[in-house]
């Protein structure tokens, strides 16, 4: 067979689908990712205060600030993010590899370096998502496919954030291959909420759970996450924190083991949207090694934008595009019950029918409360009406596109032995069954939707209110999570609900700035659960909850 | 955009089960490996096939039965970066 090699007229280049094969190493990239542009250190502006009162609770701008001037040294940082991973862990179970030799050795090191650092993040302990290839640290992605896979190169948005500085504290719980909240390969529950750690019925998130279980619980400063189908915001969400899923392109997805070519995006689990800027201008920018990182519009400076601007609270005049039924009280379930004629309810399912009517009804008064406060700093609310055509393009279906691209990626390993995809099998499979016709008119529709979004939406609004990364996701459109309240009166503890705003294509720079006016009206953001031994602790650990093959499809990774 | 009214007959469990093993077999992805119905194993054939039938009921035909303008679109990996790429 005639190899094909690369002609003259075509860039070297090649897509970030590095999976290794099953029995091999993976092979260096042949294009090296770039090191990305060089970032100043952040500065607090004058008179800011330093709200933590413990090393942990620093956020990450603060920590960078506290290093620069030697209030902290780099080794009382990471010593005191290990002691709590030491003591909580067990219980919150954030992480699948701690690196505490390795993370001290690198904190002294920075310590002993002397001269006050120009690295951003000089010092900084990082939680990573286990499917960032990480050199000389196994990187498992949960997977059995990955149980011994030790890359030798870091993924570009990792060695970004070294090269910036930042000290590998440990590798996160995940989703197996992305497809979950975080658990073991066979689909055993891992990783806690951390305001509900001993109650699995309260969702850690998606895929990226480890990572915001701990940044939420403060056993890192703050963390990176994927996400394809929400696993970035909803974890934020779960967890009250700030995270931003960026435009595809934005941040190069080099090392990153795939989900599948077209929505799968790399963005910071952060504490709040100085933090995730920071991150995020780190992060961001052209990577040779990913072609579709190349030809965009240039990396705006998102540090600058989450600081005030001026006599206004917003840096841009902003209209927020609100959707029909944004703000719609839920269903009562007595009411529903009536409705719907369902005769006998059992205990536990009218209880759950009404935790989540309480839920509902304190998400729609957080969310009135949040477009009250965006009001208040200058935003205009203009109601949305809904795009012709838009609950045909918005269906389950053209959702289920995305899955012929994962089939493909994994295709050697589908073939050697589907046992190795244990619980997540499932859209593996049904990936293999959807016929190219359907994908290709599939690929077609996404132009649909975007052309929709930004003729009919965004003609209207700046940025737009979402209930759930759906649709953004599938156009490879911008979101901020962020945290707007909590639900009180559980048994389990306060629960964080969260706001998520979409934006035009490459405008992180508005979003985090949208947020950032609004982290300064309200303190949401600075809020932190409990340690574990505030919460009952349950006598006797029966066995984790464990996902099912079924329910996999049914969800948005 | 009119979405086309007509449905497809609704194939059986066998007929379906019919076309998933040999589509799979097409390609030499084996589910014979997996246990044929074991609720505690991560994935069982039982139920690996009973979530493809449900994919197979519910998305090719929804997609197919998506119609577009006349001057529809051309395909888009990456719609948001052709608008980038694209734009003026």
């Amino acid at each position: 067979m005639t190899a094909l090699t690369a002609t003259a007229g075509l860039a070297p280049q090649e897509l970030s689908a590095a999976v290794p094969r099953p029995g091999e190493e993976a092979q260096r990239p042949r294009v090296a990712s770039d090191p990305g542009p060089t970032i100043r250190p952040t500065r607090l502006p004058a008179g800011a205060p330093i709200q933590a009162t413990t090393t942990e609770e620093l956020t990450l701008v603060e920590a960078a600030h506290l290093l620069r001037s030697r209030d902290v040294s780099a080794e009382e940082v990471v010593q005191a993010y290990l002691d709590r991973i030491e003591r909580w862990d067990s219980d919150y179970r954030a992480f699948n590899t701690v690196l505490a030799d390795e993370a001290i050795g690198a904190a002294r090191a920075r310590d002993a370096a002397g001269s006050e650092p120009q690295a951003p993040l000089g010092g900084l302990p990082l939680a990573i998502k286990d499917n960032f290839y990480t050199a000389g640290v196994p990187t498992t992605a949960n997977s059995h496919l990955f149980r011994d896979f030790v890359p030798a190169f870091d993924a570009t948005a990792w060695a970004r954030l070294r090269g910036a500085g930042a000290i590998l504290l440990g590798k996160t719980q995940m989703g197996p291959l992305a497809t979950t909240a975080a658990t073991t390969p066979d689909g055993e529950r891992t990783t806690n909420n951390a305001w509900s750690p001993f109650d699995e019925d309260v969702s850690p998130g998606g895929s990226s759970s480890g990572t915001a279980t701990a940044v939420a619980a403060r056993l890192a400063s703050s963390g990176t996450g994927t996400q394809t189908g929400g696993s970035i915001t909803n974890p934020s969400n779960a967890q009250g924190l700030t995270g931003i899923k960026p435009t595809m392109g934005r941040v190069s997805l080099q090392g990153i083991l795939p989900l599948t070519y077209t929505r799968d995006h790399v963005g910071p689990l952060a504490r709040d949207a100085r933090d995730a800027a920071l991150m995020l201008q780190v992060m961001a920018g052209p990577d040779r090694a990913d072609p579709r990182s190349l030809g965009l519009p240039s990396v705006p400076d998102y540090v600058a934008a989450v600081e005030p601007h001026g006599a206004s609270d917003l840096r841009w005049p902003t209209r927020i595009g609100v959707w029909p039924g944004y703000l719609d009280e839920p269903t009562a379930p007595a009411e529903r019950e009536r409705e719907e004629d369902e005769g006998d309810v059992t205990a536990a399912a009218a209880e759950r029918a009404r935790r989540l009517f309480e839920r509902r009804a304190a998400e729609v008064e957080a969310r009135r409360s949040m477009l009250r406060a965006f009001e208040g700093l200058g935003a205009e609310l203009v109601e949305i009406d809904e795009p012709e055509h838009w609950s045909d393009l918005t269906a389950w279906s053209f959702n289920n596109v995305r899955l012929p691209e994962r089939s493909e990626i994994f295709l050697e390993h589908l073939r050697e032995d589907v046992r190795g995809f244990g619980v997540s099998l499932s859209p593996w499979i049904n990936g293999l069954l959807l016929p190219a016709a359907e994908y290709v008119r599939g690929q077609r529709a996404k132009l649909v939707l975007l052309r929709t979004i930004l003729d009919d939406v965004f003609s209207r609004c700046d940025v737009v209110v979402q209930t759930q990364p759906f649709p953004f996701d599938i156009v490879g459109l911008p979101l901020i999570a962020f945290p707007i309240g909590f639900e009180t009166g559980t048994t389990a503890g306060p629960r964080p609900m969260g706001g998520l705003l979409g934006g035009m294509p490459y405008a992180e720079d508005r979003l985090l700035s949208l947020a950032a006016a609004y982290q300064r009206a309200t303190d949401w953001h600075r809020q932190r659960p409990a340690d574990p031994d505030a919460f009952e602790r349950p006598t006797s650990r029966a066995r984790r909850g464990r996902i099912d093959v079924l329910d996999v499809m049914e969800l948005t990774e | 955009m009119p979405r086309s009214e007509q449905d497809a007959r609704e194939l059986t469990d066998e007929e379906l089960d019919v076309y998933i093993l040999a589509r799979l077999e097409m390609i030499g992805v084996d589910l014979s490996v997996l246990p044929e119905d074991d609720e505690d194993a991560p994935a069982d054939r039982r139920r690996i096939l009973r979530s493809a039938r449900q994919f197979l009921r519910s998305t090719p035909a929804a997609i197919a039965g998506f119609e577009f303008d006349a001057a529809g679109p051309p395909p888009a990996m990456y719609p948001a970066e052709q608008f980038a790429w694209n734009r003026e």
